[in-house]
């Protein structure tokens, strides 16, 4: 696009070369000077305070893009909350009274070339390195982005749409949110914790008995021996008075725990010649079975046939 | 061959004598998901884990008093990795007021033919359960988190059911024995999960 219609998009001042500069009220020297010399602290600081911004940004750019394996969240918030109070700073600065309103301030660019100009490269860190043309519109703009000055402009058409009294509840209602949530915060813990105990009640997240059953389980199997052996009790010819009953049932509380219902269904195996009751898992077979034989010998093979079947 | 108790004589062997401090809790399922939230957020970054291993409990019965258990665990997601097999002693009854439950712990890794071979050393299987959920790690601190299936049919590890309706949580760490301060780090971690879990020291023997 031509280089005047340019100008008139970003400049809130007529198109063209000719710039009029804003002129300041009839004043005395005095003042003028004290201005002057407001304006120049002013910018000093101002140029400061951006300065210290554009390090910290650097550095947080630096940091995303190196170490970002090892950055923890708490220190991303570290660093926007460092960016935000500068940028707080930087606000505070141009509010203060003795700040003299820059908007009354024109800059005027006196001689454009498109040469490579050495000091100017030097003091933007290479970043302009030469002062012409295309260069001058971005970086002396004075008016937003067209897009934005639209967008700027539907907000505040809106807000001018629903009138004072509705804006003024709106901005009740945001301010008393706003109170509550930093009065619940800033509350000390026991109060907050207390009001979530009863409002937990109902919603339990775990279960004590819960708890104990499990830890029960892993500890030494309580509910975890095998069901087979309940299920596989025969109505036994062996009779449950047996004198090797005696020594099993005070065999190690460990062992009683173990069998549900508390048979002694594994404590065959303690003593070889006392005969289990319940024929016990098929997994153990050989070496139960052989110690039934033994013992039943005597009632007979038709007896015992019966009774491996069962298992 | 009887277990003694670990504060009479801890087993050595030529390595160090490692304990396991252990605080143990449970969450129900419906609270599982924002468990495992907090835990992915307090715990070291890494991919989450899930695992399912089968356990199998073997006693060999002494002559007298306290038969002598050993734990044989396999992966039931990774059928070559090799077995685990592990002995527990019994808690230390030190101070009060240590916070964690410490016992005296060996694990040793082993063939697929461990339960061959403790069958043959005269072990018989006492029980055996299959553990199925996450685990989480913390420096030195790890978190279980699991469910247990309870195996219907021995041996057959597809026939399960749930023993219950909640995942049991395991806080855990292996360390010379000694060291208090692990208990310490141990109890704050657990602060940070309550109200969810409440992670405590449960005496086994103590059954109810």
């Amino acid at each position: 696009m031509r280089l005047a219609e340019r100008y008139a998009r970003v400049s809130r001042f007529p198109s063209g070369f000719i710039w009029v500069a804003a002129v300041r009220h009839g004043n005395s020297g005095e003042m003028q000077q004290r201005e002057e010399k407001q304006l120049e602290a002013a910018t000093e600081s101002l140029i400061s305070r951006v300065a210290h911004l554009k390090n910290a940004l650097q550095s947080f750019i630096y940091k995303l893009e190196h170490e970002y394996e090892r950055l923890t969240w708490p220190s991303v918030l570290d660093n926007f909350a460092l960016l935000s109070g500068q940028l707080n700073t930087i606000n505070k600065l141009l509010k203060n009274e003795k700040t003299p309103s820059f908007r009354n301030q024109v800059i005027i660019p006196l001689l454009l070339s498109p040469d490579r100009d050495e000091d100017l490269a030097k003091l933007t860190e290479q970043r302009v390195p030469v002062f012409s043309h295309e260069i001058v519109p971005d970086h002396l703009r004075t008016k937003p982005d067209p897009e934005v000055e639209e967008q700027e402009k539907q907000v505040n058409a809106e807000a001018a749409r629903i009138g004072p009294d509705v804006a003024q509840k709106q901005i009740q209602t945001l301010n008393k949110l706003c109170s509550n949530l930093l009065e619940k915060l800033n509350n000390p813990r026991e109060d907050r914790d207390s009001e979530n105990a009863a409002m937990r009640q109902n919603k339990q997240s775990f279960n004590p008995a819960d708890t104990n059953a499990l830890v029960a389980a892993v500890g030494f199997g309580k509910n975890l021996s095998n069901t087979m052996q309940t299920k596989c009790r025969p109505p036994g010819p062996v009779a449950p008075g047996h004198p090797g009953q005696g020594p099993m049932m005070t065999g190690g509380p460990t062992l009683q725990q173990v069998t549900i219902g508390g048979t002694p269904s594994h404590q065959g195996a303690i003593g070889g010649p006392v005969a289990p009751q319940q024929p016990g898992q098929p997994g153990r077979g050989v070496g139960r079975k052989r110690e039934a034989r033994v013992e039943y010998a005597g009632l007979g093979r038709k007896w015992m046939f019966i009774r491996c079947w069962r298992v | 061959m009887e277990a003694p108790p670990v504060t009479v004589m801890p087993v050595t062997g030529g390595a160090i004598n490692m304990m396991e401090y252990l605080l143990q809790g449970s969450v129900l399922d419906q609270a599982l998901e924002s468990l495992l939230h907090r835990l992915r957020g307090l715990c070291d970054n890494m991919e989450p884990e899930t695992f399912a291993d089968h356990e199998m409990v073997h006693l060999l019965k002494g002559q007298q008093g306290q038969p002598f258990l050993l734990r044989a665990r396999h992966s039931l997601s990774s059928p070559t990795d090799p077995w685990h097999l592990r002995y527990l002693g019994q808690p230390e009854v030190g101070d009060k007021s240590r916070h964690a439950l410490v016992r005296n712990c060996v694990d040793v890794a082993t063939s697929q033919s461990l339960p061959d071979f403790l069958n043959e050393m005269g072990f018989r299987m006492d029980h055996e359960f299959v553990a199925k959920g996450h685990i989480f790690r913390k420096g030195s601190m790890k978190v279980v988190v699991s469910k247990l299936w309870r195996v219907l049919v021995p041996g057959n590890t597809e026939n399960t059911e749930p023993l219950s309706l909640s995942y049991l949580v395991e806080l855990s760490v292996l360390a010379p024995a000694g060291q208090d301060n692990v208990s310490e780090d141990m109890r704050s971690f657990a602060e940070q999960l309550k109200p969810l879990v409440h992670l405590e020291k449960i005496d086994p023997k103590k059954h109810t």
